[in-house]
């Protein structure tokens, strides 16, 4: 595998034009011969002025075997087309990490995602070394590149475009960043861009020196950092490349991914696209649900003469199975609940059947409280004296009331239950717990 | 995202722990006092929960403390904790805004400038025209979404757009809770008139 590497880039000889590969580039002859052993798309080379850079490089190198490997991947990089930025200046400049190969591949975090070069850098260092590594990581980077020998044509506009890019802060593909994602997530990173600013430090590009450098400085950053503070983005063709509409675009995707959030919350926002429509979507749920809020509070003041609700007295009579009918767990999780409730007021024995009783709240609050704040498990004499036979005891408030209030699935269910099911049992209850 | 259900979870038990701290007090209460104090209680629940981490929360607890009869009751409601969390909310929100009152100044100045600027274009491609309105449009809707997620007439789009996220999920939970003690309590009252008939 080592030795098709160079071979297959001795055979991808072409005209240097450039001085500089992208990463993707780099990432994908890596790919290439590490999967298919052939020839690869790639067009562009370092130009042989490159080699007094690949002999800077071969000093950062600190393994012997790598470096080889390394110089002749430097000189006979690839682009897939030859208007390929000249702004790449990491080419010569790798720093083989001996790690491994995934922190190349880099992320330096999440969105920014990663750079270019780091992940060449990775994918062409030392591959013998990171065998083992290597082969997992270049797995998920070989669907990915698989995917990129598809989409190089628009990789292509990219790069091509990637010259006026020069000025912009950095670059990175996003399809790539996905990819890289998926690498890094088993990665992990930094090594190599601490490596990779040594290296692009070194570069004497001019173009693109300080771009590379920013990144560099970024990516170092980055490394210490898990998120990074600048977002990489790559100016697509046809758009403009200044600082500013980069920004821009950065800015209004992030808009529309949240919007994207949006629609699933709220209902009925599939149907329309574009900003305008789901806002008003938005809008009109928001308001809504607000005059529910407001609604159901002043049913809650006008049923409820003197704001005591009993949640235990509710909990016991079973009254929230028969409103949770239609949530997922109703039985069990309202025998849990109910102990939990129960215990706080033996010796009112469920006075909850009458109703909610005003006078003797304030104890009953108390105990409430006090459930409240502090899961309990309840004595299993008191179930004993509760007629609930079915009781286990529940762990804590807080999974009892989880079970209960299950209602990820049930937005919207009207409450409407049938009262019959449950009037039965809870009478039946209530017969047994006077006696 | 939180999960929906500790979410809800969390809610009845910050707001029943306020309603109760709250009515221990007072003894009658007309429908509208109730009804105040059990939104108001609702609504400072979930902004507790939230500690502070959200923007609509800490406003929603700046404006209940703004109010001075409410200020007494939101103190109450909230508890033990309640100068630490209204001290926290005060001084965010104070250094906030007053960035923000900056900040809106020179957007409206910017905004004013730009729609005399358009004015100024006598006739725009029909391209052009669309997205303008299409962008009007959309500013419109933003404002009146800045009206109704509470703190959010000084963020910024994205934030914005987080916060009613935030704030959505928030409202789904208050309404099934409130539904489903609604519900029990009725059926409760029901049983009650039920037994008492009975009786």
């Amino acid at each position: 595998m080592n030795r098709a590497l160079p071979e297959m880039l001795h055979c991808l000889s072409g005209p240097g034009n450039g001085t500089d590969i992208t990463v993707l580039e780099r990432q994908r002859t890596r790919v290439k011969w590490q999967h298919q052993e052939q020839q690869n798309y790639f067009g562009v080379f370092l130009e042989p002025s490159q080699a007094g850079q690949v002999g800077n490089f071969q000093d950062l190198v600190g393994d012997g075997r790598c470096g080889s490997v390394l110089r002749h991947v430097v000189t006979h990089s690839v682009k897939p087309d030859p208007g390929l930025e000249n702004g790449w200046p990491e080419l010569g400049r790798y720093e083989l990490p001996d790690l491994g190969f995934g922190s190349a591949v880099l992320m330096n975090g999440s969105a920014a995602g990663f750079e270019m070069n780091s992940t060449i850098t990775r994918t062409s260092s030392c591959p013998h070394t990171e065998a083992q590594v290597a082969p997992e990581a270049k797995g998920k980077v070989s669907e990915p590149a698989e995917k990129m020998s598809s989409t190089v044509g628009r990789e292509s506009y990219k790069k091509r475009k990637a010259d006026k890019v020069q000025n912009t802060k950095v670059v990175a593909e996003d399809d790539a960043k996905d990819k890289r994602s998926k690498v890094c997530a088993e990665e992990g990173e930094s090594k190599i861009t601490t490596e990779q600013t040594r290296t692009k430090n070194t570069t004497t590009h001019p173009n693109n020196r300080e771009t590379s450098a920013d990144t560099s400085r970024e990516n170092s950053k980055a490394s210490e950092v898990q998120k990074p503070d600048y977002i990489h983005v790559r100016a697509r063709r046809g758009q403009a490349t200044d600082s500013h509409s980069l920004a821009e675009r950065v800015r209004r995707e992030k808009i529309s991914e949240r919007m994207k959030y949006l629609q699933d919350l709220v209902p009925g926002c599939n149907k329309v696209t574009g900003k305008a429509g789901m806002l008003d979507e938005i809008i009109n749920y928001v308001q809504s649900l607000q005059r529910q809020v407001e609604f159901l509070s002043m049913k809650l003041a006008t049923v409820n003469p003197r704001l005591d609700f009993n949640i235990e007295d509710l909990f016991a009579k079973e009254i929230f199975p028969a409103c949770s009918a239609n949530f997922p767990t109703i039985g069990s999780s309202s025998e849990m609940t109910n102990p939990a409730y129960l215990q706080i007021n033996p010796a009112q024995q469920m006075v909850a059947c009458c109703g909610l009783e005003m006078g003797v709240n304030t104890p009953d609050l108390m105990a409430l409280r006090r459930t409240i704040s502090a899961p309990v498990s309840l004595p299993e004499t008191y179930f004993d004296a509760s007629c609930f036979t079915q009781l286990q005891p529940p762990s804590t408030w807080d999974a009892d009331l989880q079970n209960l209030f299950n209602l990820d699935s049930n937005q919207g269910r009207s409450i409407s239950f049938p009262s019959q099911p449950f009037t039965g049992s809870i009478e039946a209850s209530n017969l047994k717990m006077e006696t | 995202m939180r999960s929906p259900s500790s979410l809800k979870q969390e809610f009845l038990k910050r707001w029943m722990r306020g309603l109760q701290r709250c009515t221990s007090s007072k003894k009658d209460m007309n429908v509208l006092e109730r009804k105040k104090v059990i939104k108001l209680s609702a609504d400072l629940a979930i902004a507790s929960a939230r500690n502070g981490t959200t923007s609509w929360s800490r406003a929603l607890i700046a404006n209940a403390s703004r109010d001075n009869d409410n200020r007494i009751l939101a103190e109450r409601i909230l508890g033990p904790e309640s100068d630490i969390l209204i001290k926290r909310v005060s001084t965010s929100v104070g250094t906030v805004s007053c960035n923000r009152k900056i900040r809106s100044k020179k957007i409206l100045k910017r905004s004013c400038n730009s729609v005399r600027r358009v004015r100024k274009g006598t006739h725009l491609p029909q391209k052009v025209l669309a997205k303008s309105i299409a962008k009007r449009l959309v500013q419109k809707r933003t404002q009146i979404l800045k009206r109704l997620v509470p703190g959010g007439e000084f963020m910024d789009e994205l934030s914005l757009i987080e916060e009613t996220l935030d704030y959505i999920a928030y409202l789904r939970a208050q309404v099934d809770v409130m539904r489903c003690i609604a519900s029990a309590t009725e059926l409760i009252n029901h049983m009650n008139i039920g037994g008492n008939k009975m009786v």
